[in-house]
């Protein structure tokens, strides 16, 4: 018997979409919150004199949030109601590794969350008639991918912090806010002082937005561009390789204290 | 036999869970829940865990099943080390645990089923055939298209076991499989164990119901505070206590001193035991000389005194009693 990856993504997506996307709390927190956020950027901005380009910091701000809030607030949700239902035993206790299931899991939730940024743009447009001419798609499009890929490593690596213990979810759920800030996920991240700039870096997602909002004002490909994409994909990597050697970890710890489930 | 001919072999096994407390004053709880616990299972063999709650049973299926990691001790699952060879086992072993929970309830059976297919790898031409056939081997053919949330305690209890054969494994551990059905549910489960053993699984079960193990048991472990205390068939377990015969009656609580000073006159190695309830105190007498009590009662029956006297054979659930407090005490 080996593993059919495709065969298994397919299955565990389909699962994840009827079990935890589908329901009116997911569409709160990928459709409604993100809108919300960006029209109330978008007015706030409007009334401080901005105008385009400027308020793409508030049509991306609105959509990242929702892609950024889903991924954390389902990857949470997921361990915690596979503890709580008795399906973390019985997926820890398959010959599937833990990570596949979560990998995939990740993936499902961050295409939910990119509805967010679908949403948000969409409001710009049919709310605020903003005008998309003159922007680098293709860059906007590879900034979005990079950054989609760094939420994907981000997201399974707060798995494997929520699989460590019952109480790790608490920790996750107050990344929500700070994560956002720091990264400048409504304004540009200059107006921040240095070392909350230099506490930032770490994250791959500052990055790739960065160079999406510089792309989409319509920055050609530059040397400058070019490095934002490298360090986003590099701490991606990074996570990535973090979350790895966490895995082996996880699974042992789990299997001593006894949390791979709660009553 | 050697060890690669068995299908479980645990020796010396020992768990202990470490909990913190407090925020200030960290202190740290231990507790062992199973100790230098010790015991085979051949192939083939339908192996009894029995226990009160809290004995250490659920934590040694557990560690069978490769969801807990021994603190010390090892285990063998057909030769190969649980800690070393952990995958392969997996592929190897099915489990279910007690109770409603382990399945996701607003998916169907089949899609549940489907699910976990594809956790242990089944081929879809071998998923396909699978799933009708363990929803029909477990009474469920009919509803394997509804949601699993609409399913009573039992259905899913035996949804949890079919989930457990997908992958057609050779060892099979059920963790209290019958708890909270009903009895026509749990007779049906049971039919359904006693089908799995005839087709060659090895099959380790936990259990409260005595009658359950009696019926299905080639041999039992007793396991209390977390130690293994009596290991046997049922037959020789219930051999092992001299007394042989058990008369149970009744008596009004106003008559209870009479009749305890009738029984003071009985031979000291018969054992009575009272236990209270509303209005009336049951007793229970075990004795190797039945004829005996038989004969300082029959003047008595049918009075306040005596009345719903009834004489039996010691069953599984005397031994079990006699031995779990033996161990208390």
């Amino acid at each position: 018997m080996k593993t059919n990856f495709f065969r298994l993504m397919l299955r565990q997506m389909d699962v994840q979409l009827r079990m935890r996307v589908l329901s009116l709390w997911s569409l709160g927190l990928f459709i409604t919150q993100p809108v919300i956020f960006s029209a109330v950027a978008m007015f706030l901005s409007r009334a401080a004199g901005n105008t385009n380009p400027d308020l793409i910091y508030t049509v991306i701000g609105g959509g990242i949030m929702g892609m950024w809030s889903g991924l954390v607030f389902t990857s949470t949700f997921d361990i915690r109601a596979d503890r709580r239902e008795g399906t973390l035993e019985l997926i820890v206790g398959s010959p599937t590794p833990l990570r596949r299931v979560v990998g995939f899991r990740s993936l499902l939730n961050i295409l939910a969350g990119s509805t967010s940024m679908l949403a948000a743009i969409l409001a710009a447009v049919l709310i605020f008639d903003y005008d998309f001419s003159g922007i680098n798609l293709p860059g906007v499009v590879l900034s979005f991918l990079l950054l989609f890929f760094g939420l994907w490593c981000m997201g399974i690596f707060l798995a494997n912090l929520l699989a460590w213990s019952r109480l790790s979810g608490t920790f996750v759920d107050l990344l929500e806010i700070p994560v956002a800030l720091l990264c400048g996920f409504m304004y540009p991240i200059s107006v921040l002082p240095g070392w909350m700039q230099n506490i930032s870096t770490i994250f791959p997602i500052r990055w790739s937005l960065e160079a999406m909002r510089d792309a989409m004002k319509g920055m050609p490909y530059n040397a400058e561009l070019l490095t934002k994409w490298l360090i986003a994909l590099g701490i991606s990597l990074v996570f990535l390789l973090i979350a790895r050697w966490l895995d082996g970890k996880v699974h042992d710890h789990i299997r001593i204290t006894g949390e791979l489930h709660s009553i | 036999m050697t060890t690669e001919q068995k299908a479980i072999t645990i020796n010396q096994l020992r768990k202990t869970f470490k909990t913190r407390h407090g925020f200030w004053k960290r202190t740290t709880r231990v507790t062992e829940a199973v100790q230098d616990v010790n015991f085979d299972v051949e192939r083939g063999e339908l192996f009894g865990l029995l226990g009160p709650n809290g004995a250490g049973k659920t934590t040694t299926v557990k560690m069978l099943a490769t969801l807990l990691i021994p603190t010390s001790g090892t285990i063998s699952i057909f030769g190969q080390d649980i800690t070393q060879h952990t995958n392969e086992i997996r592929k190897r072993i099915g489990f279910t645990f007690g109770g409603a929970r382990g399945l996701y309830g607003r998916l169907t059976a089949s899609e549940n089923l489907r699910y976990f297919a594809e956790l242990y790898a089944l081929p879809p031409e071998v998923t396909r055939k699978r799933i009708p056939e363990l929803l029909e081997l477990v009474g469920l053919s009919t509803r394997g298209d509804d949601k699993v949330e609409t399913y009573s305690s039992g259905m899913q209890q035996r949804l949890h076991l079919a989930r457990a054969l997908l992958h057609d494994p050779e060892l099979i551990y059920l963790d209290e499989p019958t708890v909270g059905i009903d009895p026509v549910g749990a007779r049906e489960l049971r039919a359904t164990i006693k089908n799995l053993k005839a087709m060659g699984k090895t099959i380790l079960l936990t259990t409260h119901y005595m009658a359950e193990a009696d019926e299905l048991c080639d041999r039992i472990a007793i396991i209390n505070n977390g130690r293994i205390i009596a290991l046997d068939t049922p037959s020789a377990l219930k051999n092992r206590i001299t007394a042989d015969t058990v008369i149970e009656l009744k008596t009004s609580l106003e008559h209870l001193p009479a009749l305890k000073t009738l029984l003071d006159q009985l031979d000291p190695l018969t054992s009575v035991t009272y236990t209270q309830n509303t209005h009336e105190e049951a007793v229970s007498i075990h004795t190797v000389q039945p004829g005996t009590v038989i004969e300082l009662l029959s003047p008595w029956l049918n009075t306040d005194l005596v009345h719903n006297m009834e004489m039996r054979n010691q069953t599984l659930e005397d031994v079990y009693i006699n031995i779990i407090q033996g161990d208390g005490k």
